[in-house]
C-alpha cells in the first residue's frame, strides 16, 4: 500500500511539473501569442454549456413539480400533514 | 393578527404609533410608494434607450442623475424598507412577544427614512449609486452630491437601528418556551440579515464621512491629487455592499420559506438546513466583496482569493433551492398569487446565481464587467428574486393586514406580465452586455444588435410597468372594496398556523 | 422535519461543490494564461482623460482617439488616468482594464488580422462617458 502511494506520488510529480512548466511557458516564443479572445470566449461557452444544462435540469424539475403536485392533478391526494393539520412547521 | 385597516382610525394615530404592526404598515406603504417612484425612473431610462440619440431626456447629465436616483431609491427606499415592513409585522408574532424589543427605536428607525429619501430625491445626484471617487470628489456637482451623502448616512443609521431591534427581539424577547431552533425560518432570515447589517454598514458609514471631508477639500483619502487612493473607497464600499446583497436576498428567501410550505400543504423539508444555509450565507457574504473590482488592477492572487470566496456562497444558496424543491415534492400545491411569485422568484434566483458564477470566474470579467451583462445579472437578483419574493409576500399578508382579499385574477395577471417582462428585459440585457454595450450610457452608436436588444428590453420594461399599475389598482381597490377575508384561513388551505392570528398584539 | 433522510441533499451539495471546483480551476487556468505577458510585447501608454483617450507608442509618437497597431505583434498597454476613473476597453479583442488615477494598470493583446475596432470607456466617468469612444486600427505588418 505504502509503495503504491509512493509510486503514485512519483508519477504525479513526473506528470504535473512538466505540465505546469509547459503551461507557464506558453506564449513566450516571439511571434506566437496566445489569443485572449479564443481563451476567454471558449471558457465562457464551456461554462454556459454547463450552466444551461444545470438550468434545464433545475427548471425542468420545477416545471414537473408544478405540473404533478398541483391541486387539480388527477392523482393529487391530501398530504399526510393535512390530516393532522400541522404544516406550519414548528419543527 | 392585525386588521389595521378594518377598524377606522385617524391617520395620525397610525403615524405616531410605536406598535410594531403600525410601524410595519408605514414601512410597507412608504416602500411601495418608492417602488413606483423608482420604477418610473427605470421606465424613463428604458424609453430613452429605445432609439440611439436623445429623445425623452434632454442631456446626459439628467440621464446620469436619473439612473443614480433609480438605483439608490430601489435599493435603500424600496427593498430595505419592504423587508423591514415584513419583519415588523411577523417577527414579534413569530417569537411570541408583544412588540419589537425597542418600540420607540423602531419608530425612530422608520422616521429616519423619509428625510433620507427626501435628501436623495431633492438632490438628484449624478455619481451613480456607487458614488465613485475621484469623480464624486472632484467632478460631481453639489449640493446634490452632498445631499446624497447625508441621505445615505441617515438611511445607514436607520438600518443599523432596525437591525439591532430585530436581533434583540429574536434573541432576547422570544418566548421562554421557545428554543432558538423553534424560531421560524422567516425570523431566522431577519436574524442573519440583521447580523450582516451590523457588521457591514459601519464600514460604509466611515467611507461616506471620508467622502464628505474629501469633497470639502479637507482631506484626501480617495483623492489621488492629495495622495489618496480611489481603490480604497472601492474596498470600503463593496465590503458593505456585497454583504448588503445578502441582506436583501436573505429576507426574501425567508418569505418564500413562509409561503411555499403553506401552499404545498407540507412542513418545510429541512428547517435545520435552512437555518444552516442562512448562517453560512451571512458568513461567506463577507468573503467576496472584491469580485466587483477585478478590473481595477488587482493581482492574480487577490483575484483568485475573491473568486474562491464568491464561489463559496453557491452551495448555501443551492441548499435553499433544494429545500424549496423538496418541500413542494409530494405536496398538494395551490397556485394562488403568493405561491406563483415565490416559484417564479426561485426560477429567476437560479438564473441570477448562474450569471453570478460566470461573473466570479476571473477571465470572464474582461467580457462582462461594466457592461449590460452586469446590469441584467444584478437586476435578476433584485427584481427577479428579491422583489418577486417581497411582492408575493405583500399579496400573502394582504388579507391579514386589511382583513380583505385582493383580487386573485389581477394578482395572477400581475405575476404573469411581470415574469414575462423580467425575462425580456434582463435576459436580453445579458446578451446586450456580451455585445459590449457599457452600462450607464445615455446614448449609444447605432449598431444593429444593440438597437434591437435595447428595443426588446424597453418593451419588456413597459410590460412590467403595466403589470405594476395593475398591482397598484389591485392594492388600492381591494383594501377598500375587496371581499372580506376569512382571517383564520384566507387562502383556503386548511391546517393550522403557528402564529396566533386571533390574539393580535394589543396596542399599548 | 419528520423522519426523512438527508442523503439526497448531501449528494446535491456535493455536486454543487464539485461544479464550483471545476469553475474555479478552469477560470484560474485561463486567467493565468491571459495574464502572462509575452517578453517582446511593445509598450503603449494609454491615458484616459475626461473624455478622450491618448496613446503614446514606444518610439514617442502620440495619437489621440485613434490607435494604430500592426497585426502579428504583441502590445502591452500601460493605462493611466489624469482625472477620474475610466476603463479602457476594446471589446472585439476582449481587452479591458480600468484607468485609475495614481495607478498604472497593464493589459496586453496581440491583434492577428488587419481591421478597425471600437475603443470605448466602460467605467462611468461623467457627462460624456457615453461618447468617450476611440478607434483601433490594426494594420498589415510593415515588414
Amino acid at each position: 500500500m505504502r509503495n503504491l502511494l509512493g509510486l503514485f506520488l512519483v508519477l504525479a510529480i513526473l506528470v504535473i511539473i512538466p505540465t505546469v512548466d509547459h503551461a507557464f511557458a506558453a506564449g513566450d516564443e516571439p511571434g506566437e501569442y496566445l489569443d485572449r479572445r479564443v481563451l476567454i470566449w471558449n471558457l465562457f461557452f464551456r461554462m454556459m454549456t454547463v450552466a444551461f444544462t444545470v438550468g434545464a435540469v433545475v427548471s425542468g424539475t420545477m416545471i414537473w413539480l408544478c405540473w404533478r403536485f398541483r391541486e387539480s392533478h388527477p392523482k393529487a391526494t391530501p398530504t399526510e400533514y393535512e390530516r393532522s393539520g400541522d404544516f406550519g412547521g414548528s419543527a | 393578527m392585525v386588521l389595521e385597516l378594518q377598524k377606522p382610525r385617524p391617520v395620525w394615530q397610525i403615524m405616531f404609533s410605536t406598535h410594531h404592526t403600525d410601524v410595519g404598515l408605514l414601512y410597507l406603504i412608504m416602500s411601495i410608494a418608492f417602488l413606483f417612484m423608482g420604477g418610473a425612473l427605470a421606465l424613463l431610462i428604458r424609453a430613452e434607450l429605445f432609439f440611439p440619440g436623445a429623445q425623452m431626456i434632454a442631456d446626459s447629465m439628467t440621464f446620469n442623475r436619473i439612473f443614480t436616483v433609480h438605483g439608490t431609491t430601489l435599493i435603500f427606499l424600496f427593498l430595505l424598507p419592504s423587508a423591514s415592513a415584513v419583519g415588523n409585522y411577523f417577527v414579534p408574532i413569530m417569537v411570541r412577544y408583544k412588540d419589537m424589543a425597542y418600540p420607540k427605536l423602531n419608530a425612530i428607525a422608520f422616521w429616519m427614512i423619509p428625510p433620507g429619501g427626501a435628501l436623495i430625491w431633492l438632490g438628484f445626484a449624478d455619481f451613480t449609486w456607487y458614488a465613485t471617487p475621484p469623480y464624486s470628489i472632484i467632478s460631481a456637482p453639489g449640493p446634490a452630491a452632498d445631499m446624497w451623502i447625508f441621505g445615505l448616512k441617515i438611511l445607514g443609521i436607520s438600518s443599523v437601528l432596525g437591525a439591532i431591534n430585530f436581533i434583540v427581539t429574536i434573541l432576547k424577547c422570544k418566548h421562554p418556551d421557545m428554543s432558538i431552533g423553534q424560531v421560524p425560518l422567516l425570523a431566522w432570515s431577519f436574524l442573519s440579515s440583521s447580523l450582516i447589517v451590523l457588521v457591514a454598514i459601519p464600514t460604509f458609514a466611515a467611507a461616506l464621512l471620508m467622502l464628505l471631508t474629501d469633497r470639502l477639500g479637507v482631506t484626501g483619502f480617495f483623492n489621488p491629487a492629495m495622495g489618496g487612493d480611489p481603490i480604497a473607497y472601492a474596498h470600503l464600499f463593496w465590503f458593505t455592499f456585497h454583504p448588503e446583497v445578502y441582506v436583501l436576498v436573505i429576507p426574501a428567501i425567508g418569505m418564500m420559506y413562509e409561503i411555499i410550505p403553506r401552499f404545498s400543504r407540507k412542513p418545510i423539508f429541512s428547517k435545520s438546513s435552512g437555518i444552516f444555509a442562512f448562517v453560512l450565507l451571512a458568513i461567506v457574504s463577507f468573503s467576496s466583496w472584491a469580485h466587483h473590482m477585478y478590473a481595477t488592477g488587482m493581482s492574480f492572487t487577490e483575484k483568485t482569493v475573491f473568486m474562491i470566496g464568491t464561489l463559496a456562497a453557491v452551495p448555501a444558496s443551492g441548499m435553499h433551492v433544494f429545500n424549496f424543491v423538496a418541500t413542494m415534492w409530494n405536496g398538494r400545491i395551490k397556485f394562488l398569487t403568493p405561491m406563483m411569485w415565490s416559484i417564479g422568484g426561485i426560477a429567476l434566483f437560479f438564473s441570477a446565481g448562474a450569471g453570478g458564477v460566470a461573473n466570479a470566474a476571473m477571465p470572464l470579467d474582461f467580457t462582462t464587467h461594466d457592461t449590460y451583462w452586469v446590469v441584467g445579472h444584478f437586476h435578476l437578483f433584485v427584481m427577479g428574486t428579491i422583489a418577486f419574493g417581497t411582492i408575493g409576500f405583500i399579496y400573502y399578508m394582504f388579507p391579514y393586514v386589511t382583513g380583505r382579499m385582493y383580487n386573485e385574477n389581477m394578482g395572477k395577471i400581475h405575476f404573469i406580465l411581470s415574469f414575462i417582462g423580467t425575462i425580456l428585459v434582463f435576459f436580453t440585457q445579458h446578451v446586450l452586455g456580451l455585445y459590449g454595450m457599457p452600462r450607464r450610457i445615455f446614448d449609444y452608436p447605432a449598431i444593429p444588435e444593440w438597437v434591437a436588444m435595447n428595443q426588446i428590453a424597453t418593451v419588456g420594461a413597459m410590460i412590467i410597468g403595466v403589470s405594476m399599475i395593475i398591482f397598484l389598482i389591485n392594492l388600492i381597490h381591494s383594501s377598500a372594496k375587496g371581499k372580506p377575508a376569512d382571517i383564520h384561513d384566507p387562502f383556503g388551505l386548511g391546517g393550522k398556523y403557528y402564529y396566533p392570528f386571533e390574539s393580535k398584539n394589543p396596542h399599548h | 422535519m419528520g423522519g426523512h433522510s438527508n442523503w439526497p441533499e448531501w449528494i446535491y451539495v456535493g455536486v454543487i461543490i464539485a461544479l464550483m471546483f471545476w469553475v474555479g480551476a478552469e477560470a484560474w487556468n485561463v486567467e493565468r494564461l491571459v495574464e502572462h505577458v509575452p517578453a517582446d510585447a511593445e509598450v503603449i501608454k494609454v491615458t484616459g482623460a475626461q473624455w478622450f483617450w491618448t496613446f503614446e507608442h514606444e518610439d514617442g509618437t502620440k495619437e489621440v482617439g485613434t490607435l494604430h497597431v500592426e497585426a502579428g505583434k504583441a502590445y502591452k498597454f500601460e493605462i493611466y488616468s489624469t482625472d477620474v476613473n475610466h476603463s479602457f476597453n476594446i471589446h472585439d479583442y476582449v481587452v479591458l482594464m480600468d484607468a485609475v488615477p495614481g495607478r498604472v494598470n497593464t493589459v496586453w493583446f496581440a491583434p492577428d488580422k488587419a481591421g478597425e475596432h471600437d475603443i470605448q470607456c466602460r467605467e462611468y466617468c461623467g457627462l460624456i462617458h457615453y461618447n468617450m469612444r476611440g478607434k483601433l486600427v490594426v494594420e498589415e505588418p510593415s515588414t
